[in-house]
């Protein structure tokens, strides 16, 4: 594909340097006007990479204006995520989740969907830099070859030091290996700043293992502060497993039921039948009360609260229950939930060990603090530090800042001239994982490839070529890199067959039968002795990841950004969670600035009260208030690390309010939390679900004919769409898969404050029941697409009309902005272009706009499409093949991205779709069902599974 | 003239020598006062404010309002029907008193024409300016379009467009036939070449003869008929806006009588507050007699005790109808909401204002009647403010509650379109006789004629 066009590129380079400049015929004007626009014509439009990537299972041939899939994978704090990318003439504009993938299942969560902007983000790295100035990857490798580093760092290297963000590539560890051999006294360290140790140190194995669940098999699940419906590598997988088990028409074995406890609350734990607000000191003697009733040759729990009556449901359902423990939790909590499982027969059945793919993991000396200790002793002369930011993702005591200056050779390859560049000398862009080749293991030890779908766009290297500077070889290119190393390790078979294993690979993302297998761990039985009782300090203070910038790696993300957190809807800030009653304590309004101190470090806080928080704990996120190049991160929030101690996510601290700092306006898009009605979410519990008709309950008597329920129009289909809001966990990937697949624009923070937050698709959440028992109804809100649609008549130029195939369509171009729809909409969910918020936008981004889809002026109304673009693409491609669509052909993108399968689209005109079957259960209801919109989106209720010992006393 | 009008109080027209009126409605027109001058420039900056927050509003877009989702209208909704409520009370002084028989109009009616068809040159600047692309307006007009596309019948807004443009075109009519013999008299009058050329022009050859006397009067009668039935249709077609919606506040057919009687309300609050200056300042004691203040008084009283209970039939059937969003609207988030104050001086501005007005010495004192008719002029702004922004804020999904609150260029236009209407009112103040001259001549012979 490339020799024709490098041939055409040379043969019009010869035309151009021929020119003679005093030459100025026309003819010869023409010709030189010619060859210049064609070779223009050769770059423009394509970035394609130059190596041959290999489409998602097959596809047809390339034709202009269809995408195409392929299969890559996206690293997040070492593990893989199975991806599928669409690419238009190679710009990749959105990502799907890979089917295929252990992780993914076929969905993508919200870290996975904003990628895509984040590879056009305008303020990457461009450029390689020392000490500021320009510089050239050629000059680096000079800096960093072995012959020039040798004298420096010694013939054995001890005082080189390559400090990586967290990995599983198998790639990456043979780099490291040859590393080690060149240089066997060099340090290298692993870096993932959420990580901890206190897994590891609660089990007693060899080599690091690592929890998995099948939450399928679990009929009673209690989550210790884990959050693992929404985070952590496995997230989407365990989403759907628990999702399966949550449907009361078709749950295999029944519905599972989730007790949670947590500080602060969490997607997981407000989807939970019950929740207990707990601060972080008061959860080891809780789990010790539990292991003390289900405990080997307990007596029976007696008691009518909470404890007694989980104990007495986890003992009822020994072997099939699971209790799963938050990642950040102590190793005495870690080690208690392992008792726990132990005790009631979990292990081997609803949790396994694996070991951790993780580079480096359980190995001591390859942790951020020996590089620590090694940089305050002044062993180091050089430092090669690979992604991730840890001049500023690192606890406040290690000032890394000041650490990384004092080292004669510093060198960072990033994505960002975050704060970590800022701090080097050497600075060099990193290739985004959409513009690399290599590989990566998911948590089960699936070995997942990445396949760019682009050439660099700032001429970044990976981190395997990043590497190769070191080892001497800067030419070496990650494709060339991992085919050798596949062929070398035999990774897809024999080295005859390896061609075939190779296209194989690339095609479906992953190697099959790469997973580990199980191994058995024990306890370490020393941890679970008392540690004493634990300080009676006045405020714990929670240390948490962000669900939208995550460690602050994804804070230059403008989609991350505005997405409202899935508990507060808070955006383009971070904040102090509190209790209302800590709040009252402390005479705490929302947006008053706190004080926390911990530690002797402090750090200032805009306060946010809310519901359902544990008492005297105040909850903080990491992520903001970077302090890097990146212009949308800059000033947005606090940065909380300095606070951190970093060896604990909680601990005691004070708070006092600080008075003179005028009240901050927090960014929520949703102000209100009472459900003044059932009309809009509902929710029942299974008994009440039980007693309930089989049949829909039949609809208010009305002096009007009933309205005929589909237009008889030409259209063999008629979209709808289902909502099950017992499986939405809340968690916001379909919001983000819909501003990427539609083109939503983003319009900062002064807007949304404003109420002009562009979102086509929000997830609405109620609270229902007392605030200290937060219970969430959470309702995804898109446009209803009603039958009898209030927007549409009350248009004064027929801007936004009714399709044949049931579609309420917005005609863009003939909007003139009188608003009246939005004001007639009861559901609220049509956006105005208040602005023009498409206009200057960078270049790189806007590379990213799906083509398929208008990017809409200022004036405008718009809203949800029901993704129209898809449904008319494949309906072309089904004309073209002369056949008829097929029954969930067409995907809506918040459908396709849910990975509790909540969302489900499809034709009423078709029996067997699922869209069909779900709207006539008996959960199936339309929202505000009384202004008879007729909307062609129903909702299934939420249903939940209490326990009867505790549902009485509600 | 019908004994039963002549009888309830002294002889309609004007009082004093025919001279005296003549020169009275006349010297404006000769001269100009420097307080003219001051207000002119005065209101002049008020146009210039219009202009910058117009050009602010198209140039950088709507969202240099305070507009937001749910509040997709506010400001600019809110004054352009505070302004068509103006805009009501001349037609129905001039229209509905003329079919009325009510002679003691004559006095106030071309002000109060001039004053309707300035507010509504101002109200039309609203949704003008309030559209998301103002430049494709005409798309709202039925015009064989080359795409085939016509507006939507179906929308309120596409009959707002039709009943006010139909209203202005009738207003305008309606103004001028009645001001021909005037700038007949002012022609006649006047000294000087351009402006004796001028009135001439616009006098159309009027030379008082009987067939001109009668054709006139017979033109004004239909075109008083055709109006009287716009006054009413104008403002209901105004409200449909809101009440063919299914909004809550919004929707309830009680809108269209409800809003034409608001309107009403307003409009003769504004003949009052406008009325009361121009006589001081002008020495038209003579015209606008006590007794036609009285008469003003007791309107604006009785439309005010209608107007109370239009209120309490809203709040009735909401609590009766037994609707949780209705209830919620109107028991909860109108009087407890984040608007609560703005309802309650709302309230309080509109229905116990009025109350005054029982008292007869307090109908004839302008000392009274400013200040009424001022604070009936906020309520009404406020109800509209209500009703548009308070209902909006609340809809049907907790989930989307907003509040409002303007920013500069919202204020601008409120205070600009002021300025406008000012300047406009004294360039009427200054060229036009303010009274129906002839109609009061003629009253005041024929009375005469009578004793």
């Amino acid at each position: 594909m490339s020799a024709p066009r490098d041939e055409m590129r040379r043969r019009l380079g010869a035309v151009l340097e021929s020119a003679d400049p005093e030459a100025r015929g026309r003819r010869r004007f023409l010709e030189l006007l010619g060859a210049s626009l064609a070779l223009a014509g050769l770059d423009g439009c394509s970035r394609m990479p130059p190596r041959e990537i290999l489409p998602y299972v097959d596809q047809p041939e390339s034709t202009p204006g269809v995408p195409r899939y392929y299969a890559t994978s996206m690293v997040l704090d070492g593990y893989a995520t199975g991806l599928l990318v669409e690419s238009h003439e190679g710009r990749p504009t959105k990502v799907e989740g890979n089917p295929d993938h252990p992780a993914s299942l076929g969905a993508a969560g919200v870290l996975e969907q904003a990628s895509v902007l984040q590879l056009y983000d305008p303020h990457r790295a461009w450029q390689v830099r020392r000490d500021g100035a320009a510089a050239s990857w050629g000059e680096l490798a000079a800096e960093l070859s072995p012959a020039a580093l040798r004298p420096r760092v010694g013939a054995r290297g001890a005082r080189l030091r390559v400090l990586l963000e967290a990995t599983s590539s198998p790639l990456e560890a043979e780099q490291l290996e040859r590393l080690a051999a060149l240089y066997p006294e060099a340090g290298i360290h692993f870096y993932a700043p959420l990580a901890t140790t206190a897994f590891a140190e609660a089990v007693a194995t060899a080599k690091a293992v690592v929890p998995q669940y099948d939450l399928r098999e679990a009929d009673v699940i209690l989550a210790v502060d884990a959050d693992f419906l929404a985070s952590g590598p496995f997230h989407l997988r365990y989403a759907r497993e628990f999702a399966q088990r949550r449907r009361p028409e078709s749950a295999p074995g029944g519905m599972s039921r989730l007790y949670a406890l947590e500080p602060c609350p969490t997607p997981t734990g407000t989807s939970a039948d019950h929740r207990l607000a707990m601060p972080p000191s008061a959860v080891a003697p809780a789990l010790e009360r539990l292991l003390a009733a289900v405990g080997p040759g307990a007596a029976p729990p007696a008691g009518p609260d909470w404890l007694a009556a989980l104990a007495r449901d986890l003992r009822a359902h020994a072997g099939r229950s699971l209790v799963v423990a938050g990642p950040r939790l102590p190793a005495r909590e870690q080690a208690l939930v392992l008792s726990l499982n132990e005790a009631l027969g979990n292990v081997g059945r609803t949790v396994w060990f694996t070991p951790s793919p993780l580079l480096g993991a359980g190995d001591g000396r390859g942790t951020l603090a020996a590089l620590v200790a090694a940089l305050r002793a002044g062993e180091v002369d050089t430092l090669v530090c690979l992604g991730g930011n840890p001049s500023y993702a690192s606890a406040g005591a290690l000032d890394l800042s000041a650490l990384f200056r004092r080292v004669r050779l510093s060198v960072y390859v990033g994505l960002h001239e975050n704060e970590t560049a800022r701090d080097c000398r050497w600075t060099g862009p990193a290739a985004h994982f959409l513009e690399s080749w290599g590989d990566a293991r998911a948590l089960d030890g699936t070995l997942s490839v990445l396949q760019p779908l682009m050439e660099p766009l700032h001429g970044g290297r990976t981190r395997a070529e990043a590497l190769s500077l070191l080892l001497g070889d800067p030419l070496a290119r990650s494709y060339d890199l991992l085919r050798a190393s596949w062929r070398r390790r035999g990774t897809v078979g024999a080295a005859g067959d390896f061609e075939d294993g190779w296209r194989a690979a690339l095609g479906r993302g992953l190697v099959d039968g790469t997973a580990f297998a199980r191994q058995a761990a024990s306890l370490r039985r020393e941890l679970r002795a008392p540690t004493g009782a634990p300080s009676a300090s006045p405020i714990e203070i929670v240390f948490r990841p962000d669900a939208r910038v995550h460690d602050g790696g994804f804070a230059d993300n403008a989609w991350l950004q505005e997405l409202p957190d899935p508990i507060t809807t808070l955006t383009w800030d971070n904040a102090a969670h509190l209790s209302a009653a800590t709040a009252g304590r402390l005479g705490l309004g929302e947006g008053d600035t706190l004080e926390l101190r911990a530690g002797g470090r402090s750090a200032r806080l805009p306060a946010l009260v809310l519901a359902g928080h544990a008492d005297d704990t105040v909850t903080v996120h990491f992520g903001y208030g970077r302090e890097g190049a990146e212009a949308v991160a800059r000033g947005v929030g606090v940065n909380v690390y300095p606070l951190w101690p970093g060896d604990a996510f909680a601990v005691t601290g004070t708070l006092a309010r600080v008075p003179e700092v005028p009240r901050r306006r927090l960014a929520l898009t949703q102000e209100h939390w009472g459900l003044e009605s059932s009309a809009a979410a509902r929710s029942l519990t299974l008994d009440e679900y039980r007693r309930a008709p089989e049949t829909p309950p039949r609809r208010a008597l009305s002096l009007y004919e009933p309205e005929r329920r589909l237009p008889d129009g030409p259209s063999p289909h008629q979209w709808a769409m289902t909502i099950d809001l017992g499986a939405c966990i809340g968690c916001a990937a379909c919001v983000v898969a819909c501003q990427a697949e539609n083109n939503v624009p983003v319009v900062g923070r002064e807007e949304v404050l404003r109420g002009r937050e562009m979102h086509w698709l929000r997830v609405d959440r109620y609270a229902v029941g007392p605030p200290e028992r937060l219970e969430v109804v959470r309702q995804p809100m898109l446009c209803q697409h009603c039958e009898r649609a209030p927007c549409e008549y009350v248009c004064p130029v027929e801007a936004t009309v009714h399709s044949n195939d049931g579609l309420n369509e917005m005609v863009y171009n003939r909007c003139v902005g009188t608003r009246f729809c939005s004001n007639n909409c009861p559901y609220k969910v049509r956006r105005f272009n208040w602005y023009d918020y498409n206009a200057r936008r960078p270049p790189t981004e806007q590379l990213g706009k799906n083509p398929d889809v208008t990017v809409r002026e200022r004036g405008v109304m718009e809203k949800c499409t029901f993704c129209v673009q898809r449904i008319r693409e494949a309906e072309i491609a089904a004309a073209l093949e002369g056949r008829t669509l097929r029954t969930g052909e067409v995907r809506t993108a918040c459908q396709q991205a849910c990975p509790t399968e909540a969302i489900v689209f499809g034709s009423l005109t078709e029996p067997e779709a699922e869209v069909v079957r779900r709207r006539r259960t008996s959960r199936a209801y339309a929202a505000l069902e009384h202004f008879g919109t007729e909307p062609r989106v129903r909702y299934l209720a939420r249903v939940r599974n209490p326990n009867p010992e505790l549902a009485e006393r509600t | 003239m019908s004994a039963a009008a002549s009888s309830a109080g002294p002889p309609p027209g004007a009082a004093g020598r025919d001279e005296d009126v003549l020169e009275t409605i006349l010297a404006p027109l000769r001269q100009t006062a420097s307080w003219w001058w001051i207000l002119l420039v005065a209101c002049g900056a008020g146009l210039v404010l219009m202009a910058v927050a117009s050009a602010e509003t198209v140039g950088v877009g709507i969202g240099t309002w305070g507009n937001n989702i749910p509040v997709a209208w506010a400001f600019g909704i809110v004054n352009f029907v505070w302004w068509i409520g103006i805009g009501h009370a001349g037609t129905f002084i001039s229209a509905f008193l003329l079919l009325l028989n009510q002679p003691w109009r004559s006095a106030i009616a071309r002000m109060a024409e001039a004053m309707t068809l300035i507010a509504l040159v101002n109200a039309a600047a609203f949704p003008v300016l309030h559209m998301g692309r103002p430049w494709f307006l005409y798309w709202l007009l039925p015009y064989p379009a080359t795409m085939g596309v016509w507006p939507n019948f179906k929308s309120a807004l596409t009959w707002d467009i039709a009943a006010i443009a139909t209203y202005f075109v009738v207003s305008a009519i309606f103004f001028f036939l009645g001001l021909v013999p005037d700038l007949a008299t002012a022609r006649d009058a006047l000294r000087g070449r351009g402006r004796r050329r001028a009135y001439g022009v616009l006098a159309l050859g009027w030379i008082g003869s009987g067939r001109q006397w009668r054709r006139r009067r017979a033109a004004l009668g239909l075109l008083a008929a055709l109006a009287a039935a716009l006054v009413v249709s104008v403002h209901s077609i105004v409200s449909l806006d809101f009440s063919t919606a299914q909004l809550s506040g919004w929707h309830s057919t009680m809108f269209p009588p409800y809003f034409v009687l608001g309107a009403l309300y307003s409009g003769l609050a504004m003949v009052l507050a406008l009325a009361i200056p121009v006589r001081a300042a002008y020495g038209l004691e003579q015209v606008i007699t006590p007794h036609h203040l009285d008469r003003l008084a007791k309107l604006l009283l009785s439309l005010g005790l209608v107007l109370a209970y239009c209120y309490v039939v809203e709040l009735f059937t909401a609590w009766y109808g037994g609707g949780a969003n209705d209830r919620a609207t109107h028991l909860v988030h109108w009087p407890r909401g984040p608007y609560a104050r703005l309802y309650w001086t709302m309230l309080a501005l509109n229905l116990a204002t009025p109350q005054l007005l029982w008292s007869a010495r307090a109908r004839r004192d302008p000392r009274v009647l400013l200040p009424a008719a001022v604070s009936v002029l906020v309520g009404m702004w406020l109800e509209r403010f209500v009703i548009v922004v308070a209902s909006l804020s609340r809809g049907a999904l907790p989930s989307s509650w907003r509040d409002y609150a303007p920013t500069w260029v919202d204020l601008s236009l409120l205070a600009g379109s002021f300025g406008v209407f000012g300047l406009l009112f004294l360039l009427f103040l200054r060229f036009v006789p303010m009274a129906a001259l002839s109609e009061l001549r003629r009253q005041r012979f024929e009375a005469e004629a009578s004793t």
